[in-house]
């Protein structure tokens, strides 16, 4: 052994000497640095869980809200914004249910709070109520109209675009830009209270389109006509054609 | 929360079409794109060096000992992004004690560490060893310390030593070519390995991360040269340029190619992740994938480099083309990190909508603190050049 250190050139046992003292030291520091309940679970402290739960709690849970804000638990049970929590608009509640006095939870005033779920935006269902803010009363904060606790409109929508703004835009850019909404759909007037609920209609046959489109209609000049007998017989128009883009 | 709202909100109006709500803000920002092309710049000067010592190109070594340096100061910072964006680097060393196997990510560390003192540190020690013997024999006071410890108070510089210092860079070398390309193949790997996202996932990415490392490698180390030689008033040499400028020149077109058919493939299997990254790379990327990144950072230097080797041009018009041309592959190549990090994330999973980056300026994520980080190799490289002159002139003879 000895003889075979000695044919090893000189700075080659450096380094040799070098990596086998960062060894030692690795091999020495990793036990005191590795906890010792590391991995018992798997790749982490086990100990972490405890120190999690241990952390201090921060939302009360919106069942709380309800022993002292009864009135206002009601109000919002009824209404569109029942399944958001209180602590989604008002914060974390767990300090204030313990000191009500002196925590006073915050009330969110601005028209930036709202247009985080209400700013219109494509992604978001059709029928969710969207809003472009630059143009809906844009110096009106939103609780001077909307009461968030119950926040029908005050009035019903004006037009379909209130709500369906995607499909609006689509057909703004469409050929029946002018054909208006009510024209292919019967809407209930409940439906603009209650949307859910009550649907308007929608065509269900080939021969609603050809009202406008079969070739035996006297409709005006410039509109497209097909023989509606011949022209993809065994499908409905909207198969192929999207009635708000045709 | 109100701070998240008023952060989100100018952020929701650049949004375009569906996108789901956790892809308004990115997660990986502009400290991510640092760090590939960090990396990229290390293995890139690394392979570099490599040609001197295992390919035997002989007109490269006035660039050999400044590749690997350059390659250790970049690697000592290339890290750095990464700790700054994750939070807590001071629990970084806690990777090495429990090494998480099934992580690539977690794995990194032994790839940096393996590369750091497997690969660069000992072929630079091998390399330097009996230079730093000789001047810690001539120099005084803090410097010959300073050397003295550098070479691990080494001391023999008979023929058969130096002979086996010779030996060890080579085969070092020769086991660091790989490395080089597991370092930078690696973040390539990390990226083409995300099978949710279309614009990474593809096993071609850690070859053309490699290549375009070797291109930005080079282009770095020229630019180095070019302004180093002049600052110690000593002249170019031409033959050393001209064999950096063809090298570029070459991995450039590979490299060109590599990209090109990475794009005809993407737009033949045409997945249905083709519209929305169409309409990626012609709008929201427009400037920065075809103008910076394809134009300016890749046709146009490939286009002057290859008229300054057809037209037989004076030296000195030669000399500006290969600058000009080396920043611009710099400003191309991370404009590719910006593409694949930032393009890769600005679409959303739901393929149908587009939603926007927003730098800032101050913070852990801002410009300033990148800047800072992009500076630092320079300031070590600079450091490092005093303390480990990579200078011809500078080697000693044995006496």
């Amino acid at each position: 052994m000895i003889s075979y250190w000695k044919k090893i050139p000189e700075q080659a046992k450096r380094l040799v000497v070098l990596a086998a003292i960062l060894l030692a030291v690795f091999l020495v520091v990793r036990p005191q640095l590795v906890p010792p309940d590391f991995g018992e679970l798997g790749h982490f402290r086990a100990s972490a869980l405890q120190d999690i739960v241990a952390q201090p709690i921060r939302y009360a849970g919106h069942e709380v809200c309800t022993d002292c804000h009864e009135e206002v638990a009601e109000k919002k049970g009824n209404s569109y914004h029942r399944n958001v929590a209180c602590e989604v608009c008002h914060g974390p509640a767990a300090v204030h249910i313990e000191e009500e006095e002196t925590d006073m939870l915050r009330i969110p005033r601005g028209r930036d709070f709202c247009i985080v779920c209400h700013e219109y935006l494509s992604s978001r269902p059709t029928g969710f109520p969207q809003i472009v803010s630059e143009s809906h009363n844009p110096m009106k904060s939103c609780i001077t109209c909307h009461n968030p606790h119950d926040p029908t409109p005050p009035e019903k929508p004006k037009d379909c675009a209130g709500c369906h703004a995607s499909i609006a835009r689509s057909k703004m850019v469409s050929h029946h830009v002018y054909v208006p909404c009510v024209r292919c759909h019967d809407a209930p007037d409940e439906h603009f209270t209650n949307p859910r609920m009550y649907h308007p209609t929608k065509p269900t046959k080939r021969e609603f389109c050809g009202g406008c489109h079969a070739s035996d209609d006297p409709s005006v000049a410039g509109i497209p006509q097909v023989d509606i007998d011949s022209h993809g017989e065994r499908y409905v128009c909207w198969q192929c054609h999207y009635p708000h883009l045709p | 929360m109100e701070d998240i709202v008023q952060h989100l909100t100018p952020l929701l109006k650049e949004v375009s079409g569906y996108i789901f709500p956790n892809e308004i803000e990115l997660h990986w920002g502009l400290l991510i794109v640092l760090y590939p092309y960090l990396t990229g710049l290390v293995a890139g000067a690394f392979i570099l060096a490599s040609l001197v010592k295992v390919f035997n190109v002989k007109e490269l070594q006035p660039t050999y000992r400044m590749s690997l340096l350059t390659a250790l100061a970049f690697l000592i910072v290339a890290p750095l992004p990464l700790l700054g964006h994750l939070g807590h680097p001071e629990k970084s060393y806690e990777i090495f004690l429990t090494p998480n196997t099934s992580s690539a990510m977690a794995m990194f560390g032994f790839v940096y560490a393996w590369y750091l003192m497997a690969v660069l540190l000992l072929e630079i020690w091998f390399d330097y060893r009996k230079d730093l013997i000789m001047w810690s024999r001539k120099e005084k006071g803090l410097m010959k310390w300073i050397h003295k410890l550098l070479s691990l108070f080494s001391s023999d510089v008979s023929e058969k030593a130096i002979r086996f210092d010779k030996k060890s860079v080579r085969v070092i070398t020769i086991i660091g070519i790989p490395s080089a390309f597991l370092l930078h193949g690696y973040v390539g790997f990390i990226f083409g390995s995300v099978k949710a996202n279309p614009f990474w996932s593809s096993v071609l990415m850690p070859i053309v991360f490699l290549f375009s490392a070797i291109v930005s490698g080079i282009a770095l180390v020229l630019l180095i040269y070019m302004i180093v030689t002049p600052m110690r008033r000593k002249p170019i040499d031409m033959l050393c340029l001209n064999k950096l400028a063809s090298y570029l020149f070459y991995v450039m077109i590979i490299d060109f190619s590599l990209e090109t058919l990475d794009f005809i493939h993407r737009v033949y299997e045409s997945e249905e992740s083709i519209h929305i990254i169409s309409e990626l790379v012609s709008g929201k990327l427009f400037v920065s994938l075809v103008v910076i990144q394809v134009l300016i950072g890749m046709l146009i230097p490939l286009g002057s480099i290859a008229a300054a080797k057809i037209f037989k041009l004076p030296d000195e018009l030669k000399k500006l083309i290969y600058f000009v041309a080396a920043i611009l592959v710099q400003m191309g190549i991370f404009s590719t990190r910006w593409n694949v990090v930032i393009g890769g994330q600005l679409f959303s999973k739901s393929f149908r909508g587009l939603t926007t980056y927003k730098m800032t300026f101050f913070g852990l994520e801002g410009f300033l603190v990148s800047f800072i980080i992009l500076i630092m190799p320079i300031v070590i490289l600079y450091i490092l050049f005093k303390l480990l002159p990579p200078w011809d002139e500078a080697r000693q003879q044995v006496t």
